[in-house]
């Protein structure tokens, strides 16, 4: 984490506990002024519940937030000057758009003049300026979370915070979407913290990645240093890492389809991986077709494999098409991989600490 | 058969039922009323709306109707509000505690107040033992015991309409009106109140036609001192007879309440389209 | 409650207490031993109860009372049901129309419905009074029939109907297998809405009803006009505890809040 960049907000130590499920479990964290944080993790992990506290819309059982310094951990919502953006978007729907995008600023007793003119601004930023008139019910899901977005900024927010945004558009929207919120963050510099469940949003708009599970941080960084060297199989797994394999009993490797080439086998091929694998000559394993699913550009080969501690392993290998030569299931075949694209795991480790950037 | 003919004969019987037990009979009101003309029945509305008598009962009714429906809303709402809002398992308790008088008969509901507000009653009692007053007041027969006893029988309709209207609000909307720096009370106002407002109005419409055509509350808590339309549509058809007077005010209190359904109806639809 | 909305929590607690309070006064006077309506009671005794079980017009009323309950809800769902079916299935042109007029009765007061039979049917026509009360209860729960049935309908999904008459089933055989199934809930919710109103009626039976007629509703009201005496407060408390184990009844079967959920009135 670049530790350069005053941090917009802080965890310590927080916890959120309903009976006795711990939602947030004594989570520490620094959010890194006028950068894009995501808090990513699988549904229940905690991300959101976080999001809300850092809003000041559930209180932390224990704990204490800091907002630019000060503590926030129990001030109302709506002291806080925060912009959310809800992923059901929220609008109002008895104002129109602008009055919506104006509705924080109004509360702020903005003259009507400025009001007007950054209401305008907001929604200039997203593209909607000639929608301002409308009720939202007339809009498109995308266009209704543009003005949540609007909305959210027009109040110059602290922290713009995003829970889910993208989680209800179809799929070409979303990415879409993604370069425009970066595009924005550019432009105001605003400190954004985004809820997602989904890597490639992560790892596409994140500056600073922080990887949830079960109410507690497994991993933080850059995208890259998260992405290159998954600190633990739980976050390999969530960032779409398929092949897991234990050269003995504390040593996991993992590697991903696209670096785990198949090739049509010949008798005097290794049968067992190499224990140094990671370190030197890379990965070889004699394996048997199970299934070959063609996707057009590449093929998805699964085998069946044995791991150097004799557990049985299924393998997948994501090949271009038009390299492969052809396969069917039951063929004999070599799966090899390169030792530097072989990421080692520490053995399924607890949740990694607060110094999880350590991880790079 | 043919299809039409199989959904013709599901319909008849129903029909007919409506014909014969509703429709007719109350065409009937206005053309057939036994020893009576309709030119005299519409000459009686006419001077329903003159005669100071007639004018005072109208007066009443409509006093009273609304006098009951400001105080079902004005109590209904926060208990809806309160209730669709709370996470509590006592909010389910709470509710079903509330519509239970529903199905509870109109006239178990309103002797309790017989009970409350009688000269040897709870509140005379309690409220000369404070020391308030130095004899028990007479609080029966009085608008204060009509008014109550129909906020008592109404309230759970206004609660059940607000509710259904408080509940579909998004709760998110508050949430996102808070984070823009809107404090609770202002977040009510601003947001609440205006989206539930269609539910306002039906609450508000269906109290104000109960309250205008109970008749159980006016004579057990209104006696002959407190007179309303519904009290004197009774007398007028069965103790004095005058078919007339009957008819007429069966008119004007119908009259009443469709014209404010009619109008209730039409701010629903304005509040829907803007 | 939340305590964060002190005039509201205050609002809603005045609310439970109109509505409430007055019930356990009844309740409470119910058990008194003494003979008038006063607070507090004086001593406990089911004397009342006695009275009231023994008092031939409160058990003659409840008879017909039960008898026209009953009889007024059979008969609004044995016309409403197949009228609503022909609403929303029978592609009928004036379909709003035809509910608006199943629902009509709704609009008019009760007292005024209760006249119109009066004036045509018992003085005009010099029929009896228990048919017309029949009649007229029938006609008032017409829409209760057709709105919480239809509302069950509506919600159910015509492909279910569709994919048994593809499976073979004759349209009988369908209404049998899968479209009356699907009604049940809104069947037991109309019926058991009906039942209570039916039961509780004033208005409408007001007129109607003659001495070897008379509801149990109006001959307590007539009871409470002379007398001043408990024996109200004890058939009322019989009242009250049968309510409430009709709404229990209603709250594990179809569930409380749907049998209102569905009807405004």
């Amino acid at each position: 984490m670049n530790t350069s960049h005053a941090a917009a907000a802080r965890f310590e130590s927080v916890t959120q506990t309903f009976g006795d499920f711990a939602a947030v479990d004594g989570i520490d964290l620094s959010i890194a002024e006028g950068k894009l944080t995501t808090l990513l993790g699988p549904s229940g992990c905690g991300k959101t519940t976080s999001l809300r506290m850092l809003a000041g819309y559930a209180r932390p059982t224990s704990g204490k937030i800091y907002i630019q310094g000060k503590d926030a951990t129990t001030a109302p919502p709506e002291k806080r000057g925060l912009g959310m953006v809800f992923q059901s978007y929220a609008l109002f729907p008895h104002m129109t758009v602008g009055d919506n995008v104006g509705y924080g600023l109004k509360l702020r007793k903005t003259s009507r003049a400025e009001l007007q003119t950054r209401v305008q601004e907001s929604l200039e930023m997203v593209g909607l300026s000639h929608l301002a008139g409308q009720k939202p019910r007339k809009l498109s899901g995308g266009q209704q979370q543009r003005v949540a977005l609007a909305r959210a900024i027009a109040i110059r927010p602290r922290l713009l915070l995003l829970d889910e945004p993208l989680s209800n558009l179809d799929a070409r929207l979303r990415v879409q979407m993604r370069a425009e919120i970066r595009r924005i963050q550019n432009e105001t510099g605003l400190t954004v913290v985004l809820v997602t469940h989904d890597q490639d949003e992560a790892l596409e708009m994140s500056d600073d990645m922080v990887l949830m599970r079960q109410g507690k941080i497994m991993q933080q960084g850059s995208p890259e240093a998260v992405f290159g060297a998954p600190a633990s199989r739980f976050v390999a797994n969530f960032l779409g890492y398929e092949n897991f394999l234990a050269l003995d009993s504390t040593r996991q490797i993992t590697v991903r389809p696209e670096h785990l080439i198949t090739t049509p086998t010949s008798p005097q091929d290794p049968a067992a991986v190499n224990p140094d694998a990671a370190a030197g000559p890379g990965l070889h394993l004699r394996g048997t077709v199970v299934d070959v699913a063609y996707r057009g550009v590449d093929v998805i080969v699964t085998s069946r494999a044995l791991d150097p501690t004799g557990q049985q392993v299924q393998l997948l290998s994501n090949m271009r098409a038009d390299a492969l030569s052809h396969l069917t299931p039951g063929d004999e075949v070599l799966l090899s991989a390169p030792g530097d694209r072989l990421v080692a795991l520490a053995a399924e480790p607890e949740a990694a600490s607060s110094a999880a950037g350590a991880a790079r | 058969m043919t299809r039409r003919g199989t959904v013709a004969l599901l319909l008849i019987p129903g029909l007919a039922f409506l014909l014969i037990g509703f429709l007719v009979p109350a065409l009937g009101i206005l053309f057939a009323a036994p020893g009576a003309n309709t030119m005299d029945i519409f000459a009686r509305v006419g001077t329903m709306f003159t005669d100071p008598y007639d004018l005072r009962i109208i007066g009443r009714t409509i006093g009273l109707g609304l006098i009951v429906t400001v105080l079902c809303v004005v109590l209904g709402f926060p208990i809806a509000y309160l209730l669709a809002r709370s996470t509590s398992r006592w909010a389910g308790i709470l509710l079903a505690l509330a519509i239970f008088p529903l199905l509870l008969s109109n006239v178990v509901r309103t002797f309790g107040w017989l009970v409350v507000l009688g000269s040897n009653g709870a509140l005379g009692q309690l409220l000369t033992w404070l020391g308030i007053t130095d004899s028990p007041p007479q609080l029966l027969y009085t608008p204060f015991a009509i008014v109550m006893g129909l906020t008592q029988l109404f309230l759970p309709l206004a609660i059940v309409s607000c509710y259904s209207a408080v509940s579909q609000i998004d709760a998110g909307l508050d949430d996102a009106a808070r984070g823009l720096g809107a404090s609770k009370l202002r977040t009510f106002w601003d947001l609440v109140v205006p989206l539930a407002a269609p539910g306002i109005v039906v609450a508000a419409t269906l109290v104000f036609a109960g309250s205008v055509t109970a008749y159980t509350t006016p004579y057990l808590l209104g006696g002959s001192r407190q007179r309303m339309l519904a009290t004197e549509l009774f007398s007028y058809s069965s103790v004095t007879v005058d078919w007339v007077s009957a008819s007429a005010t069966a008119i004007v209190m119908t009259l009443l309440v469709v014209a404010v359904s009619v109008t209730a109806a039409r701010i629903g639809r304005k509040g829907s389209v803007s | 409650m939340n305590t964060s909305k002190p005039v509201a929590a205050s609002l809603a607690v005045l609310g439970y207490i109109i509505m409430i309070v007055p019930i356990l006064f009844v309740v409470a006077t119910a058990f008194t031993s003494g003979s008038t309506l006063r607070f507090p009671p004086e001593g406990f005794s089911f004397q009342w109860f006695e009275a009231a079980l023994d008092y031939a017009p409160f058990t003659g009323a409840l008879f017909t009372s039960l008898q026209l309950a009953v009889c007024s809800t059979a008969l609004a769902l044995a016309v409403g049901v197949p009228a609503t079916l022909a609403i929303h299935r029978g592609s009928l042109p004036g379909k709003g129309l035809v509910e608006g007029l199943f629902l009509s009765p709704l609009i008019i007061p009760e007292l005024v419905v209760g006249l119109a039979l009066y004036q045509q049917l018992i003085i005009t026509f010099r029929i009896d009074n228990f048919p017309v009360l029949l009649l007229g209860h029938t006609a008032l729960l017409l829409p209760y029939a057709v709105r919480v049935t239809g509302a069950a309908l509506a919600g159910s999904d015509v492909s279910l109907e569709e994919a048994s008459r593809g499976l073979g089933a004759s349209p009988i055989r369908t209404f049998f297998s899968i479209t009356l199934p699907m009604l049940r809930p809104g069947i037991f919710s109309a019926a058991l809405l009906g039942f209570v109103t039916s039961f509780n009626n004033v208005p409408l039976s007001l007129l109607l009803q003659s001495r070897e007629s008379s509801t149990l509703p109006v001959t307590m009201l007539d009871y409470v006009q002379q007398n001043y005496d408990p024996m109200v407060a004890a058939i009322s408390t019989l009242i009250l505890a049968a309510t409430v184990v009709v709404a229990v009844v209603a709250e594990r079967t179809v569930g409380f809040a749907k049998i209102f959920g569905g009807i405004n009135r």
